[in-house]
């Protein structure tokens, strides 16, 4: 007997379960290729590569919910698997989120986003690793460079109790840069469906230069600074809201807005955020979410008011809401982030600036209190004094400390360029400005 | 399996690599999600498959499959060398492979009250006995979100290297975790997360003694709300909490002592060291400043023998009497350092490549106990607990933002104090510590590390700490 196909093996194991009695019934089938060759020190440290079938599952019966995952293997002995999960599901107790799963608008087809160039390059990606390498030491003599060259090729296959069975074929590129030299680093990110060498070369040399000027650093006060967050962070802090713009965040008290509604002024006029399925330019882009509803673009934030919490059906149903084609299911998450760009050239963000710090990316973003958003984050690489509209000098490492709402409502520029951004602390794609952010608390060590 | 990754081995040496290491690796997890008190869901997740490190002209590739059959992991081994062999010309300075003590063992972790044995109605009842006495005990504020995460595990692994280790291990591990916040229209919300974690069975959950414990802190939180005060200003005398000098000394000892770190292989993520390669002896602090990764501790959440290169574990000073004195090492690192690996490579499933790891690390006890500490405390203040916390990428500035916190007069515990900050630098703070308790405790988390990052568990620990007089901060909000 031939061996059954991803798509086949979730169709049978949802016709079984069904008739075993589970009233809603989902399989997604994901086999993923993935290379990725990671350096430091300006050379390879190790190439990964990953072949991977493993089938995601949800089941309920009479109230109750069960997800799981397993490599695909394990789907061919039905039986089995089936009656371990009865086992589990029969008896634990009713899931207060149990929605049933919803009536998909499409059915069947499939969708493609793939780049061949993406795929033809994963057989050997050490043309793209000498490029980055190359790139960094081009323009300024850096002392050494690490980062990652990360390529995948993405199927996925979703069959659900009711009657979805949908396609997805992806490609999909990150890489991240970050250079040494002297005392000064500096670190950028991209990502993106396709391959696009140029933007993979820029990303080199943007880390080496901001390595280069930001050597000779001083140290900076603690205060209150207005500050210009760099795309890679500004994606961080807004990749910790759109988590939170989901309704499990709200539900499970994660969430700065929990005590607030759709409608509510949360933010500056001036900024907008799209969760952003359907851009076919960022790498998280689909067709479909695990429900097999249809995805479609809508914005977590317009003009500073809440707009949409993001919902799978269960927490849709928990929150008198509908579902947004989000779902995880359990968690619904943002799939892309986009930032819409604002008026502003770079220079004349700064120029806006008369005693303020320049921030070129983060990491560590932690929080004393989710719904009030108490945070504190350590900017890293290259930062900079601003002083009358112009960058002065760079400065050591600080922190910011301050609460999101405050980030948020204190928006007060955005440059017209957007980049298309991931890193290690960025996993949602997000494409981002330059954001200017009045009154900001820095802070850093007292001893 | 044996003859499986023996294949491996064998066709991966006939490719031209110098080093193979195959793994079989399995992660099965049995989770429950719930919100207060009820359940949300049940959960089985199984990772399944082998992973494929090999060193081909001093160039390293990895590759992993959950295909389980020969022709499934030959794939891997064939994708792994071709992979480093296409890399291999960018290698200026070939990697090598250092030393290690490698075993041919098999171990497991006993379990006195199985997972499979203890009814699931059992394991369910622990939230609705949390969120029904969380909800009492909190007076006047309210206990608004009680989420709970509940995980039992269990890990196998069979590793064999060309070079003939053999090690088969099984470790059952337990988690739970918990979210909860309190609210006051007036006074705003206090917030606490929270994990247990230890290797063995469901008798973990009796000698944490979860519910007790949990239901304690949302009554003293819930007064926390209500009352603490903004901190002193001054610099004061500070009693720091173990389970923040755990933290501590994870953050500012265990991570800035793996060597792979110092060396730059994880500089684009989460950074580098101030230690550098050559400064073993550095004064990083005074002769209370001794801090120790010891995997070998029994019924540890991040217990080991053997490590995922084969090479046997131990307990390693990493700061000794305030000096830097070891770091973590696997193999690769041991060679750059001309030294032996001390066994801290670590991979958290068959997809992911080893690499060097804390297990449980902590702060060595001292000799006072705790109410001999505030005793000697004319005016200061003690930080029991955490939610917020960062450290730079050279873990060097670091920052510790305490939840429940007391004022101390005249040796004295004086009411609450709100959101102090601990912001200081890894050598202020090991040079600052003037006295310890003698009861050392640990803590559970998930560290995280690697492209693509690995979680691994781990333990921290330490004594309460007493330091000498230091400036506190207050949060924002």
């Amino acid at each position: 007997m031939a061996a059954l196909s991803g798509s086949e093996l979730a169709s049978r194991f949802v016709s079984k379960a069904l008739e075993m009695g589970f009233s809603d019934v989902a399989v997604l089938v994901e086999d993923v290729s993935r290379v990725m060759v990671k350096f430091a020190n300006s050379q390879p440290s190790v190439v990964q590569r990953w072949d991977t079938s493993v089938a995601s599952l949800y089941l309920s019966k009479n109230r109750r919910l069960y997800t799981g995952s397993v490599v695909l293997d394990r789907l061919r002995d039905l039986d089995k698997l089936l009656h371990e999960i009865s086992y589990v599901v029969d008896r634990v107790s009713e899931s207060e989120l149990y929605a049933p799963l919803p009536e998909p608008s499409r059915k069947a087809g499939g969708f493609s986003f793939v780049d061949t160039r993406v795929v033809e390059s994963m057989k050997d990606p050490s043309r793209l690793a000498e490029l980055v390498l190359e790139a960094s030491a081009r323009e300024h003599k850096v002392d050494f460079t690490a980062g990652k060259v990360d390529l995948w090729l993405r199927r996925k296959h979703l069959a659900t109790s009711t009657g979805a069975l949908l396609e997805e074929e992806s490609t999909g590129v990150e890489v991240y840069v970050r250079s040494f030299k002297e005392d000064g680093s500096g670190q950028w990110g991209f990502s993106s469906r396709s391959l696009d060498e140029k933007k993979i070369e820029e990303t080199a040399l943007k880390a080496s230069e901001l390595a280069h000027e930001s050597r000779g650093r001083s140290p900076v006060e603690p205060g209150v600074y207005d500050v210009i967050l760099s795309p890679l962070v500004f994606s961080q802090l807004l990749n910790v809201v759109a988590w939170m713009s989901t309704g499990l965040s709200i539900l499970t008290g994660t969430s700065i807005f929990t005590d607030k509604k759709p409608g509510e002024q949360v933010a500056s006029t001036l900024l907008t955020v799209w969760d952003a399925p359907r851009d076919e330019k960022l790498p998280h882009s689909t067709g479909f979410d695990d429900e097999a509803l249809e995805t479609y673009n809508k914005p977590i934030i317009e003009k500073g008011v809440l707009k949409n919490i993001l919902h799978n059906s269960k927490t849709a149903a928990k929150l008198n809401a509908r579902p947004t084609g989000n779902a995880g299911w359990v968690a619904p998450r943002a799939w892309n982030l986009v930032i819409e760009s604002g008026d502003y050239k770079f220079d004349e963000l700064v120029s806006e600036v008369k005693r303020g710090v320049f921030i070129t990316n983060n990491w560590y973003t932690r929080l004393q209190n989710y719904v009030e958003g108490v945070f504190s984050t350590i900017a890293r690489d290259a930062i900079f004094l601003v002083e009358s509209g112009r960058i002065v000098k760079p400065l050591e490492r600080l922190r910011i400390a301050d609460t999101l709402p405050n980030i948020l409502k204190n928006v007060a520029g955005l440059t017209r360029d957007t980049y298309d951004v991931m890193w290690w602390e960025v996993r949602i794609p997000t494409r981002a400005p330059y954001a200017l952010i009045r009154n900001v608390n820095i802070t850093k060590h007292f001893a | 399996m044996e003859d499986l990754l023996q294949k491996a081995i064998a066709e991966a040496s006939s490719m031209g690599a110098t080093y193979v290491e195959a793994r079989y690796h399995k992660n099965d997890y049995f989770t429950l999600r719930a919100r207060n008190g009820n359940l949300i869901d049940s959960s089985r997740e199984v990772e399944e498959g082998v992973g494929v490190r090999v060193l081909v002209d001093g160039s390293l590739g990895f590759a992993s499959t959950s295909t389980l059959s020969i022709e499934g992991v030959l794939e891997a081994v064939r994708r792994a060398v071709a992979a480093a062999k296409r890399l291999s010309w960018l290698m200026k300075s070939p990697l090598r492979l250092g030393p290690g003590r490698t075993g041919r063992v098999k171990y497991e972790v006993p379990v006195a009250k199985s997972f499979e044995n203890t009814p699931l109605d059992e394991k369910i009842g622990l939230f609705r006995e949390l969120w029904n006495r969380g909800r009492e005990v909190v007076k006047e504020a309210s206990l608004k979100v009680m989420f709970n995460e509940y995980v039992e595990s269990l890990e196998e692994k069979v590793i064999l290297t060309s070079e003939g280790a053999y090690v088969r291990s099984t470790i059952p591990r337990l988690y739970f975790g918990y979210n909860m916040v309190i609210s006051h229209p007036q006074k705003g919300v206090v917030q606490r997360w929270r994990e247990f974690g230890g290797s063995g069975g469901f008798e973990l959950v009796e000698k944490w003694r979860v519910v007790d414990t949990v239901v304690e802190e949302a009554g003293t939180l819930g007064r926390v709300i209500l009352e603490a005060r903004a901190p002193p200003s001054e610099p004061v005398e500070v009693l720091v909490g173990s389970e923040i000098v755990g933290l501590m000394a994870h953050e500012s000892a265990g991570h800035p002592s793996e060597a792979d770190r110092i060396l730059g292989r994880e500089a684009a993520q989460a950074g580098m060291s101030f230690i550098k390669k050559g400064m073993r002896g550095f004064k990083v602090g005074n002769e209370n400043a001794t801090v120790v990764d010891d995997p070998t501790i029994p019924g540890s959440y991040g217990f080991f023998l053997y490590d995922d290169e084969g090479v046997s574990a131990r307990p390693k000073y990493l700061y000794r009497e305030g000096e830097v004195y070891e770091h973590l090492h696997n193999r690769f690192t041991a060679a750059e350092y001309n030294t032996e690996s001390n066994g801290s490579a670590r991979a958290m499933n068959y997809a992911s490549e080893p690499i060097i790891r804390m297990s449980n690390t902590y702060v060595t006890p001292g000799d006072y106990t705790f109410e001999e500490l505030v005793e000697d405390i004319e005016y200061g203040v003690y930080i029991k607990s955490y939610m917020e916390w960062n450290i730079d990428d050279e873990r060097w500035s670091q920052r510790y933002v305490g939840l429940e916190a007391y004022l101390i007069e005249k040796g004295e515990l004086k009411g609450f104090v709100r959101n102090p900050v601990l912001e200081l630098t890894t050598k202020t703070f090991y040079s600052s510590i003037v006295a310890k308790s003698k009861d050392l405790r640990f803590y559970a988390g998930t560290c995280g590390k690697g492209e693509p990052s690995q979680g691994v568990p781990v333990w921290f620990g330490g004594p309460d700490v007493k330091l000498s007089k230091i400036r506190l901060g207050v949060a924002p909000g």
